[in-house]
């Protein structure tokens, strides 16, 4: 029986480990391409993110829900292992938890070779966020997001991040149902007629870690990101539901603009 | 004149009727009054054609793009009062809501580079979000919007007409409406024909209104022939009735607060009641304030605390006559003229 057991430990193991390494990695064809996918993966500290009423704490020890967790990842760029660098056109993708579709997003048409960083800006460009309507395709499309808007449409741009939730330190006064909602946006303007409002947009550079993404023919590299919504509320400022409930404009966001721009992680890679 | 108008008038009428599939600058919807600049909207982006300009004009019209199908942009821009609100200081809007400013007129936009009192749009196309998704005016989302144009039996063709294809899509959308408001041109006031030389002239008291209007500065902010600067000023009300941010709420920078756009004084007889919150309702009270009622608040424009003066000095004459002139420039052309109207 005890046997019995090792073996199927053996088996267990032997599979794991097959399924972990590719037999073999093709070589690079300089003029190739492939794809890498990107998953994003919500948390708050070390809990999966579930939208509803589950409790979290923040570093202030008030315990609040995520209704809405929402983030504009755009302009992405890879890094080979020589240093040069690749660039995503026309890359802007809406992360919103509550859509499963949008977790995964599958970069086509990258240039075949070992990617060690991945670099993206958290929000919309100035340029996009200025551009004519027939040229806001795809997750930039304002007619998109229903009820869950991410377009200031009275100062025109996008809302680049969005959380939102209950917490009971949220006074009553503010809101009777003790909502909280950060939303986060200001893209600088100051050029083309547009006002000079706060600039709150970030680029963030990741390392994928001491494997690099190896995109093939045959591999399609799996960068797995944990971002973990907690961060947004602690790191270079602690952010309190009951002195901050409400974030709705670019110059009060700053804190969390700081905080945020350190909640992306890459995890691991798999190569396969 | 009168003839040649109808003319081109039952032309335009015609066109829409025989030559709807056809793409492209197929009809006179659309000219620049020879005594104005360049349109600042991008019109080569946004081909004006009958087509497009009739299903804007729809559109403009149709309260199902309200989220219980009452208000239609219509509601607080109505042709007679130059597409404004009628008698309102502010908007009212869905559920008997009501907003915090006064409805702006929809005239000659082609020539705006921002958008509302705080200037806080930038570009007509990307205007019609902000009333149609603010929850006191029409609380609807583009999203429900396009949903319901798409059930629709007649909107499809109308977009196939306009645009070549059955398909609804935002930009499509917010194109149409820009192409109708586009077409709302007011270039036929009494003193247009005046300094055109179309055979107007002025009485006593409107020539030296006219006058006045430069010699006491009025025209330093309202300046031109679309009768504003385009610029952001405090001009002295008093923060009694409210203290909006202007312009301070778009930039979160002290130095904008409690400024506003300069407004065009096209059709300014007819746009009553006055200012962003629509305190002032008559042209006689707006003179007063200018006279006798600026008060000394941050950011106040310079031009209205000059020598040590608050205001513009002015005498009750001066004033009557500033008026005067000011009703020529009321185009009744542009307040009745069918075409820009619901068929």
């Amino acid at each position: 029986m005890k046997s019995l057991l090792s073996l199927a430990v053996a088996a267990a193991l032997s599979i794991t480990i097959f399924s972990c390494t590719k037999d073999e990695v093709d070589a690079i064809d300089p003029n190739g391409t492939g794809s890498l996918n990107l998953e994003f993966d919500n948390y708050v500290g070390a809990t999966n993110l579930a939208l509803g009423t589950t409790q979290y704490k923040n570093a202030a020890g008030e315990t609040f829900t995520v209704t809405t967790f929402n983030y504009f990842v755009s302009n992405l760029e890879l890094t080979k292992e020589d240093g040069s660098k690749v660039k995503v056109p026309n890359s802007y993708y809406l992360i919103r938890e509550a859509d499963p579709k949008s977790l995964n997003v599958t970069l086509t048409g990258i240039p075949q070779a070992n990617y060690t960083n991945i670099t993206f800006t958290i929000g919309v460009d100035s340029l996009k966020s200025l551009a004519p309507v027939a040229e806001r395709t795809g997750a930039l499309d304002t007619g998109t997001y229903g009820t869950d808007n991410m377009y200031w449409s009275w100062n025109s741009g996008y809302i680049f991040v969005k959380l939102e939730g209950v917490s009971s330190a949220v006074p009553v006064a503010m809101s009777s149902s003790q909502v909280y909602q950060y939303h986060i946006g200001g893209f600088g303007g100051g050029f083309n007629g547009s006002a000079k409002t706060a600039n709150n947009l970030r680029k963030v550079s990741l390392a994928v870690g001491s494997t690099p993404a190896k995109v093939r023919a045959n591999v399609t590299p799996d960068v797995h990101l944990i971002i973990d919504a907690a961060k947004m509320l602690s790191g270079t400022s602690n952010i309190s539901f009951a002195t901050t409930p409400m974030v709705h404009s670019p110059a009060l966001a700053k804190p969390l603009v700081d905080n945020y721009v350190n909640m992306f992680v890459v995890d691991h890679v798999h190569n396969d | 004149m009168k003839n040649l108008l109808l003319g081109l008038g039952l032309w335009v009428l015609l066109m829409s009727c025989t030559d709807q599939t056809d793409v492209g600058l197929d009809s006179p919807t659309f000219t620049v009054p020879k005594n104005f600049p360049n349109p600042a909207y991008a019109l080569e982006r946004n081909l004006i054609t009958s087509a497009g300009v009739d299903l804007g004009r729809t559109l403009f019209f149709d309260a199902r793009l309200s989220r219980d199908g009452t208000i239609a942009c219509a509601e607080c821009h109505s042709q007679s009062y130059a597409f404004t609100h009628h008698g309102h200081d502010v908007s009212h809007g869905i559920d008997g809501k009501v907003g915090n400013r006064n409805s702006l007129p929809i005239q000659n936009l082609a020539w705006s580079t921002s958008f509302f009192w705080d200037g806080g749009v930038l570009d007509l196309d990307l205007v019609p979000i902000a009333p149609i998704e603010n929850p006191v005016e029409m609380d609807e989302t583009i999203y429900k919007v396009l949903e319901k144009l798409r059930n629709d039996k007649a909107y499809p063709k109308k977009f196939k007409a306009a645009f070549g294809s059955e398909e609804i899509t935002t930009a499509r959308f917010l194109q149409a409406l820009s192409q109708y408001m586009l077409t709302l041109v007011s270039a036929n006031s009494r003193y247009d024909k005046y300094v055109r030389n179309e055979g107007v002239t002025f009485t006593a008291d409107e020539l030296a209104g006219k006058q006045l209007f430069v010699d006491k500065g009025c025209a330093n902010c309202h300046s031109g022939e679309l009768f504003s600067d385009g610029k952001f000023r405090n001009n002295g009300l008093s923060l009694t009735f409210g203290t909006d941010l202007g312009r301070g709420r778009i930039t979160e920078a002290q130095e904008d607060y409690y400024k506003f756009k300069v407004p065009s004084l096209r059709n300014v007889e007819k746009t009553f009641p006055y200012m962003h919150d629509g305190r002032f309702r008559t042209l006689e009270a707006v003179l007063s304030h200018y006279a006798e009622g600026v008060q000394a608040t941050p950011n106040l424009d310079p031009l209205l605390n000059q020598s040590g003066r608050l205001g513009i000095a002015m005498t009750p004459g001066e004033q009557t006559q500033i008026i005067a002139f000011l009703k020529t420039l009321t185009d009744e052309e542009f307040l009745k003229n069918p075409q820009l109207t619901q068929k």
